[in-house]
């Protein structure tokens, strides 16, 4: 009897490890996941309970509703400048530094410290050097522009701080990559008389590319999820032209009551983001560290 | 190396600062704001420096406000909740890399599975749970949905699996439980990972914004990033204060920001920090 | 090897773990934790939360009067009040909502401060206490006493639903200085959007290219709270919705594109960017009058206060009726602001302390300050007898303008309680921003505002049967 009960212990004590892992997986992941998904398909009453099963039909009315069709123009629109700003940006900064100069410590702090800024802090101070009226930027540049009354600007605040926020990661990533490009054949290369620029484009941004396509793919997915820098600085206005997908589930799930919707633009930003991981493992697997 | 610096060295280096200085103005501002008088907030143009180092932003920032214990609250969640994290994390990525048991692979990938899905999309139904359970304004309610990081758990386990089998089997024969064998063996020699990683939970979980402003009504629960954006001065263009605020909290993350410099650095080219 | 022990170790080491989490946050666990000071009797004071939405200048007399009162009847009854500030009106309704849906009352504040955008959200959940109710168990309290269009505002099914305490209309703001530069009369503001059309082109200025414009005529969107008066004003009584503006039921459908009463207003409206000076401006336009931005623009007049305060001696400050559509339109403005809702929380049995504090909120002497300090008109009829009051009033012309507006409005006029009214607003703003920007019809823009907001109503409906 008891032989048998210390077998089963130990037959069981690998499990146990996993059990803390297991249950917040199933609590915060999978148990919230598959009840989105029946929400998406059902009508959900203000209280939250599922009144009746309509399959697609939030999907459909989802896609031929402007305000949503305003929400993934937008989110894309992000990604369209957040992405090619924040990756020359940083490749600018990368090559300015990369090769171990003096002062270039001190540079390099200078291009990381925007990781030490949380980005509530972040996206107040943004708020406020933007402020058409008492903002520094219009002043500093000569211009008169109104950032957040302006669909055509406000996003760019938006980009502004995600490129600031992103650029301490992506900055310190291609660092990386440009050190670790064999001397040698950057030296041969320099020997048969290429010019900086002959030598960025046909040596080094070959050999960095698999770090380019890796940040490309995760600031992607991290473009689907945008919504905090949106909350704290434009509520998604001026004209809904910063209302961004999580953004707009929020509005619709939590003030609006409509939990349908939101749960539908959660599948829609599940289904983009999932596509988009995958696209992240297929450049990590091709080894974009060379460490 | 040459102790001169070539020219395009020196220009390169000078740009590469005033890029730099662009980069590191809005902490500037926010520093030089929170001296700044109410009066000096509306001028134009604009001004860049304060006319006084008062302090009295400061002081209304902390007596006017919780803004004290908004800190108390952040650190109590990020230190526990990374700790919980990464005990989380390790006690998943040990059993998967050291024990053999029917269906481990099967419960590796339900558990790595979970970074498909992310926290932001599932937020609502997050919600209902953590308000069932009761949690609403409570410290675990706030750390519950970053208790568990696939992401840690798997490059634990890729570090686990580089120490090599015979440390386990001699661990076995000295008559070492699986325990034991973590707690004395594995763990001190993975420290450089584990270390690395608590550090990013404790940033991941310090700048949390969306979530902890769903579950927390009560000011005193409220963490520091969401208290900032709830200071309410901004309503009578009286910004004062707000920097005041932003500055207390930078000014701490700076500083051990510089002495961790090495040691993010060296993460992010581990490859143990993404994003 | 000895499994058990190992195991029980783990789970010794993980239960430890877990009790000094909780015994580290010790009383902070849980909500609450307000500490009392006043312990009278066994049973110790009564917490009674109050969420809000004020903030500046708001913030800082509502921390007043709930502190005045914590210190006299509360003291005296065993009463501690907690004001929580929430963020803007829109995010202590969406608190409420998260709370109310999760069907938790321990979630749920004891008193919240709504506007209109919120009422919908409460008003049918059983979680709500009436005010109705308290008002009828309390033979001391009458409704008799308050001003009769605010008990109208928050009446639904001839119920009353919330407490109006900061009670509000719009009201047009002016840059005296800037109408003289324009050589317009500083006391006589536009009356019609026709006036304000050709005031707006009169007082735009532009820097020295000759576009770039430095100083807009009038600055803003129009959006629900503005249609609320524009559409509310129009043939003595007018609403957006039917079941009047979803006081009567949920409504189910627009009105005013049958009625005819938005394309009145478009129709004016155009007159407005037409004349050049209007500014498509929808955020900090409080900010911009400021700073001189804008020379005109409409707000509540809760915003009087703060207005004055910061406006300084910049320039001399001028206010004035809101503008009519047109001279037909008679109905004046709409009652707007907020009220405080009851809600369920085990707190407060019976809802006593609470009935208490709003009894207090409501009183001459509580709407004054509040009056004096934010610029909300006073709710009891008794403050305006007040000799305070009086000399206020003549020392301040501008406070004065708006409780004459206030008198002079049809109190039928309310504001409207839809659902999806988030979305709504940008909705409105967005169809008025396309007309001017695109050149759309009046008849397509009407159209199309209404297909949109009556497919909120239509959704909002099927999924939640009355």
């Amino acid at each position: 009897m008891e032989k048998r009960s210390a077998r089963m212990k130990k037959t069981l004590s690998p499990y146990l490890y996993f059990v803390p892992a297991l249950v917040l997986a199933y609590l915060f992941s999978y148990h919230p996941f598959f009840k989105t998904i029946a929400n998406s398909l059902s009508l959900v009453n203000f209280s939250g309970k599922i009144i009746e099963f309509v399959g697609l039909e939030n999907f459909q009315s989802l896609f031929t509703d402007r305000n949503f069709q305003t929400s993934l123009v937008n989110t894309f629109r992000f990604a369209l400048f957040f992405i090619p700003i924040d990756l020359v940006f940083c490749l600018v900064c990368a090559l300015l530094v990369y090769r171990k100069r003096r002062f270039n410590a001190l540079n390099e702090t200078l291009f990381i410290m925007p990781m030490a800024v949380a980005m509530s802090s972040a996206a107040l101070v943004f708020k406020a050097i933007f402020n058409p009226t008492i903002g520094v930027v219009n002043h500093l540049f000569g211009i008169s522009i109104q950032w957040f009354n302006d669909p055509a600007w406000a996003m760019f605040t938006i980009v502004f701080l995600g490129v600031w926020m992103a650029m301490g990661l992506d900055f310190l990533l291609l660092v990386g990559a440009l050190r670790s490009v064999p001397k040698h054949i950057v030296e041969a290369a320099e020997i048969e008389g290429a010019g900086p620029v002959a030598k960025f484009f046909r040596i080094q941004l070959p050999l960095i590319s698999p770090t380019i396509l890796f940040i490309v793919s995760t600031r992607l997915r991290d473009s689907m999820l945008l919504s905090g820098p949106v909350m704290v600085m434009t509520s998604g206005g001026p004209y809904r032209s910063t209302q961004t997908l999580v953004y707009q589930m929020y509005i619709e799930g939590f003030t609006a009551g409509n939990y349908s919707k939101g749960s539908a633009i959660s599948v829609v930003v599940f289904v983009l983001t999932f596509l988009l991981i995958l696209l992240a493992f297929r450049f990590e697997r091709k080894g974009v560290f060379y460490q | 190396m040459n102790p001169f610096m070539k020219r395009s060295d020196i220009v390169k280096a000078t740009g590469a600062t005033m890029l730099g200085l662009v980069v590191v103005f809005p902490i500037y501002y926010a520093f030089s704001a929170s001296f700044f008088t109410i009066g000096e907030f509306s001028t134009y143009p604009p001004t860049l420096f304060p006319s006084t180092l008062s302090l009295v932003n400061y002081i209304r920032a902390l007596t006017e406000s919780m803004l004290a214990r908004f800190m108390v609250n952040s650190l109590v969640v990020s230190l526990v909740g990374s700790l919980l994290r990464m005990i989380v994390a390790i006690l998943a990525a040990f059993a998967v890399a050291f024990l053999k048991f029917k269906g481990k692979q099967l419960l590796f990938f339900l558990v790595l599975g979970t970074m498909m899905l992310p926290g932001d999309a599932l937020i609502i139904e997050n919600y209902l749970t953590i308000s069932r359970l009761g949690l609403v304004d409570s410290y675990l309610g706030i750390m519950s949905v970053y208790l568990l990081a696939p992401v840690q758990m798997f490059m634990l386990r890729q570090s686990f699996k580089t120490i090599p089998l015979t440390y386990r089997e001699s661990a076995a024969i000295d008559g070492c439980s699986d325990f034991k064998f973590l707690t004395s063996i594995v763990l001190p020699m993975s420290r450089p990972i584990v270390l690395t990683l608590s550090l990013h939970s404790f940033v991941t979980i310090w700048n949390t914004y969306l979530w902890p402003l769903l579950v927390t009504n009560n000011p005193e629960m409220r963490t520091v990033q969401v208290g900032i954006t709830m200071l309410g001065y901004a309503d009578s263009l009286d910004y004062g204060p707000i920097f005041a605020a932003i500055s207390l909290l930078l000014l701490p993350s700076i500083i051990i920001f510089l002495l961790m410099r090495k040691k993010i650095v060296e993460g992010i080219a581990s490859g143990a920090i993404v994003g | 090897m000895n499994i058990h022990t190992h195991m029980k170790r783990t789970f010794s080491l993980t239960l430890l773990l877990i009790t000094v989490v909780l015994f580290a946050a010790g009383p902070l666990f849980g909500a609450g934790g307000m500490e009392t000071t006043s312990a009278t009797g066994d049973s110790g004071p009564v917490t009674v939360e109050f969420w809000h939405s004020n903030s500046g200048l708001l913030g800082e007399a509502m921390t007043e009067l709930v502190a005045h009162f914590n210190a006299t009847v509360g003291t005296e009854k065993a009463i501690v009040v907690q004001e929580i500030y929430q963020g803007k009106a829109a995010d202590v309704a969406t608190k409420l909502r998260a709370g109310l849906q999760a069907n938790r009352a321990q979630d749920l504040p004891d008193l919240a401060q709504l506007d209109a955008t919120g009422v919908m959200d409460v008003r049918d959940s059983s979680m709500m206490v009436s005010v109705q109710t308290l008002v009828e168990s309390d033979p001391d309290f009458s409704l008799d006493v308050l001003q009769p269009g605010t008990v109208l505002s928050m009446t639904y099914k001839g119920k009353l639903i919330g407490m109006p305490f900061n009670a509000s209309t719009i009201l047009l703001y002016y840059n005296k200085d800037a109408f003289r530069e324009a050589g317009l009369d500083p006391e006589r503001p536009p009356r019609t959007l026709a006036e304000l059309a050709d005031y707006a082109g009169k007082l735009v200025t532009y820097a020295s290219d000759g576009k770039t414009v430095v100083q807009y005529g009038f600055a803003g969107v129009p959006t629900t709270y503005e249609l609320v008066s524009w559409i509310g004003q129009q043939h003595g009584v007018s609403y957006l919705t039917d079941k009047s503006n979803g006081h009567d039921g949920n409504p189910t459908k627009v009105v005013f594109d049958s009625e005819g009463t938005l394309a009145t207003f478009l129709d004016e409206w155009r007159k407005v960017y037409a004349s050049g000076g209007l500014g498509n401006l929808t955020s900090d336009v409080r900010q911009q009058f400021i700073a001189g931005k804008t020379a005109m623009f409409a707000t509540s007049t809760s915003s009087l206060a703060t207005v004055i305060d910061s406006v300084g001696d910049r320039f001399e400050l001028g206010a004035g009726y809101f503008p009519m559509v047109n001279s037909e339109s008679t109905g004046g403005v709409n009652i707007g602001g907020g009220a405080i809702f009851v809600f369920e929380n085990h707190n407060d049995p019976g809802k006593k302390a609470a009935w208490e504090f709003l009894k207090y909120l409501m009183s001459a002497e509580s709407q004054l300050f509040w009056h004096q300090k934010t610029g909300y008109f006073p709710v009891n009829l008794g403050t305006y007898r007040l000799p305070e009051f009086k000399e206020h009033i003549a020392k301040n012309p501008l406070f004065k303008v708006a409780i004459d507006q206030l008198n002079d409005s049809n109190p039928g006029i309310q504001s409207v309680w839809w659902p999806n009214s988030y979305q709504a607003y940008f909705e409105i703003q967005n169809g008025i921003l396309e007309m001017l920007e695109k050149g759309l019809g009046t008849e397509e823009t009407v159209e199309k505002l209404s297909s949109v907001l009556n497919r909120y109503m239509d959704e909002y409906n099927r999924m939640n049967k009355e």
